[in-house]
């Protein structure tokens, strides 16, 4: 009983701190697209993040030490194909950046963090299908 | 690997649930042990021995060998 409430709420602060994280995220976007304070404040607002973020990647590690081991090398395997991945789009971006201006409405740093999670979603569902 | 693991867990009438839960691994872990597309670690490979009351090598076998 005890073992599954410690469960239950390692899932709660993962899926809590996630929410938390993205709506910190936008509120934060959303602030700074707004331009109507001292660079200082908004500097502060952009940093906010970082507080649910924390509590998020540690539900994740806690995650990780619960997971036995064939899960574990899932995951291992899914961040061995996102990470390259992330590389081949970040030098791609450089390299087309190089032959024509890319719009900073679509392709700013504000946009390119959300294909990370993906590659990685995509890499753990590309790494179960091995294994079942 | 080889193994006989699913011959085994048969034998005493385990579900793969029942077998995940003796070794405290989920029961994709093995699944994927049983349909040889993922070889346990040492530790878990002592473990599932233990359990079924044998030697290592009467439960794995590497591959190419009988």
């Amino acid at each position: 009983m005890n073992s599954l409430l410690q469960f239950l709420s390692a899932r709660w602060t993962g899926i809590g701190s996630a929410i938390a994280w993205i709506l910190a995220y936008f509120f934060a976007r959303g602030f700074l697209e707004g331009d109507h304070a001292s660079q200082g404040l908004r500097l502060v607002v952009a940093l906010v993040p970082i507080f649910p973020f924390a509590i998020f990647l540690g539900a994740v590690l806690t995650g990780i030490r619960e997971m036995d081991e064939l899960h574990r090398r899932v995951h291992l395997e899914a961040l061995a194909i996102a990470f390259p991945l992330t590389m081949l789009l970040l030098m791609l971006l450089g390299l087309i950046e190089l032959v024509m201006p890319l719009s900073p409405e679509d392709w700013s740093y504000r946009h390119v963090w959300q294909f990370l999670p993906l590659f990685y979603f995509i890499g753990l569902a590309f790494r179960w299908r091995r294994y079942q | 690997m080889k193994n006989r693991l699913k011959v085994l867990r048969a034998e005493r009438d385990w579900s793969q649930a029942d077998l995940a839960d003796q070794l405290n691994v989920s029961r994709q872990t093995v699944n994927a042990i049983e349909t040889e597309k993922y070889d346990p670690s040492l530790p878990l490979v002592f473990k599932i021995a233990e359990l079924f009351g044998k030697k290592i090598e009467d439960i794995f076998t590497p591959d190419g060998e009988r």
